[in-house]
C-alpha cells in the first residue's frame, strides 16, 4: 500500500546503516598518512579505523603485509555479509545477487592459484567469502587437485552449469581467461535474469547493472586496444546486456585502429565527458581504468542521491569499501616492495 | 446533530493524523535505529528526527479540540 513495506525490504534501516558505515570509511588524508608509515604502523592504524576485530583475530597467525591483506579482505567479507543479514525482502535478494560476484572472484583466485602452484594459505590472501560460498566451501574447492575438479565442484555449489564447449576450449588451450570470461558473462546474465524489473527499485537496480556492464565492456575494449588487439578477439570478451554499448557499437569500437580513433564512436555515450581526458594514446592504461572507476563511483553517488531509499546506496557503499580495501593493500604491498611513495600514490583511487 | 457531527469530525481528525504520523515514523524510526546501531552517539539527533512526525498528530489534536469547542 505505501510502497516500501513488508517483503519489499527494509530500505530505511539498511540504508541508514550503510550510510553510517560509509561515513566511517578512511578519508583521503588517511592514505597520505599511511604512506609515511611502516607495515606494523599501518596494521595498528587500520586496527583503530574499523579493522580491529580482524586484525586481533589474525595477529597470531600472520604478520606484516600478510596480516594486512588477510584482515582487509576478511573485514570486507564480514561487512558485506553483515549488510546482507540485516536486509530483508527484495532488498536482501538484490544484495545477495550482487554479492555473487565474489563467488566468481574466488573461483578465479583459486584457479589462478592452482595454476601457479600456490598453497592454500597463499590463495586465502585474496579470497573474499562474501558471496554464496563460505570459507569452508572455498577450502573444499582449494583441496581439489585439478582445475577441472574445482570447476565442477564450483558449478554444483552455486548451481551454475559451465557449458561443455567452454570446458573443452579450456582443456585444449589451458587458458584460464576462457573460464574467467565465461564467469563474468554468466554473473551478469544471472544478475539481470534474477532481478525481475516488475518493481521500481528492481528496475533501478537493473539500470545500474546495465551501466556497470557498459563500463566493464569499455574497460575490456580499451585494455585490449592498448595491447594492440582488435576485432573479433575483443568481441569474444563482450558482455551482452549493457545500456548503451550494444553489439554494433562494440564491433565499431573493437575495429578502431587506436584508442584515439574510438573517440567519435564513444562521443555518443552519456559518460564520454567523464572519460574523454583519458582517451588519448599518450595516456596509460592506468589512467583509463582510473577514469572509468571514478565514473562508476560518481554514477553510484548520483543514483544514491536521486533514489535514497533503494539498493543503490548499499551498492555505492560496497564500491567505496572495495576501493578502500584495495587502496590499503596497494599501500601495504607498495611499502613492502620498497616502491617510491609517489608511484604508490598514483596507483590509489581517491 | 451539530454536536454529534463535531465529535465525529474530531475523531476523524485524530484518527487520520495518528495514522499519518505512524506511516511517517515507520521509515524515520527504522532509519534512526539503523543509524544508532552503527553509531550510538547519533541517539540525540535520531530522537529529534523521530519525534518530528508527531507534530502531524498535534495538528489533528488542535483541529479536534477546535471542532468540539466551537
Amino acid at each position: 500500500m505505501f510502497g516500501r513495506k513488508g517483503k519489499k525490504g527494509n530500505y530505511a534501516y539498511t540504508v541508514a546503516r550503510v550510510k553510517a558505515k560509509k561515513s566511517a570509511l578512511l578519508k583521503e588524508d588517511a592514505y597520505s598518512k599511511m604512506l609515511m608509515m611502516s607495515l606494523p604502523e599501518i596494521s595498528r592504524f587500520i586496527s583503530e579505523s574499523g579493522y580491529q576485530k580482524e586484525i586481533t583475530e589474525l595477529t597470531g597467525k600472520y604478520n606484516g603485509v600478510d596480516l594486512i591483506e588477510h584482515a582487509t579482505y576478511a573485514n570486507m567479507a564480514n561487512l558485506f555479509k553483515g549488510i546482507l543479514d540485516s536486509a530483508e525482502g527484495e532488498l536482501k535478494d538484490m544484495i545477495a545477487a550482487d554479492l555473487e560476484r565474489w563467488d566468481a572472484w574466488n573461483l578465479k583466485v583459486i584457479l589462478r592459484g592452482k595454476s601457479y602452484g600456490l598453497d592454500m594459505e597463499q590463495m586465502k590472501e585474496d579470497l573474499v567469502p562474501a558471496g554464496k560460498l563460505g570459507l569452508a566451501q572455498l577450502e573444499t574447492l582449494m583441496g581439489y587437485g585439478s582445475e577441472e575438479e574445482i570447476i565442477q565442484a564450483y558449478g554444483k555449489f552455486v548451481d551454475l552449469a559451465i557449458p561443455q564447449n567452454v570446458l573443452a576450449t579450456y582443456g585444449e588451450e589451458k587458458n584460464l581467461a576462457v573460464i574467467e570470461d565465461y564467469l563474468d558473462k554468466a554473473y551478469y546474465e544471472r544478475l539481470l535474469l534474477n532481478v525481475d524489473p516488475s518493481s521500481r527499485p528492481k528496475r533501478l537496480f537493473q539500470d545500474f547493472i546495465r551501466n556497470e556492464i557498459d563500463i566493464t565492456n569499455l574497460e575490456t575494449i580499451l585494455k585490449l586496444k592498448k595491447e594492440g588487439i582488435t576485432g573479433d578477439v575483443i568481441l569474444g570478451y563482450y558482455i551482452p546486456g549493457g545500456a548503451q554499448i550494444d553489439k554494433k557499437l562494440a564491433t565499431q569500437l573493437a575495429n578502431a585502429d587506436s584508442v584515439s580513433a574510438m573517440a567519435n564512436d564513444l562521443a555518443q555515450l552519456d559518460f564520454y565527458e567523464d572519460i574523454k581526458d583519458a582517451l588519448d594514446d599518450s595516456k596509460s592504461l592506468k589512467d583509463i581504468v582510473a577514469a572509468l572507476t571514478k565514473y562508476h563511483r560518481k554514477q553510484a553517488k548520483t543514483f544514491t542521491h536521486l533514489y535514497p531509499l533503494s539498493v543503490i546506496p548499499v551498492i555505492d557503499f560496497m564500491i567505496h569499501k572495495e576501493t578502500e580495501v584495495n587502496n590499503i593493500r596497494i599501500i601495504a604491498r607498495g611499502i613492502e616492495s620498497g616502491l617510491d611513495k609517489e608511484i604508490i600514490k598514483g596507483l590509489l583511487v581517491v | 446533530m451539530a454536536a454529534e457531527m463535531a465529535y465525529i469530525g474530531a475523531g476523524i481528525a485524530i484518527g487520520l493524523t495518528g495514522l499519518a504520523s505512524g506511516i511517517a515514523e515507520k521509515d524515520v524510526g527504522a532509519a534512526a535505529v539503523g543509524a544508532i546501531t552503527e553509531d550510538v552517539s547519533l541517539f540525540g539527533k535520531a530522537m529529534v528526527l523521530m519525534v518530528l512526525p508527531e507534530t502531524i498528530v498535534i495538528f489533528g489534536l488542535v483541529i479536534a479540540i477546535l471542532s468540539i469547542m466551537m
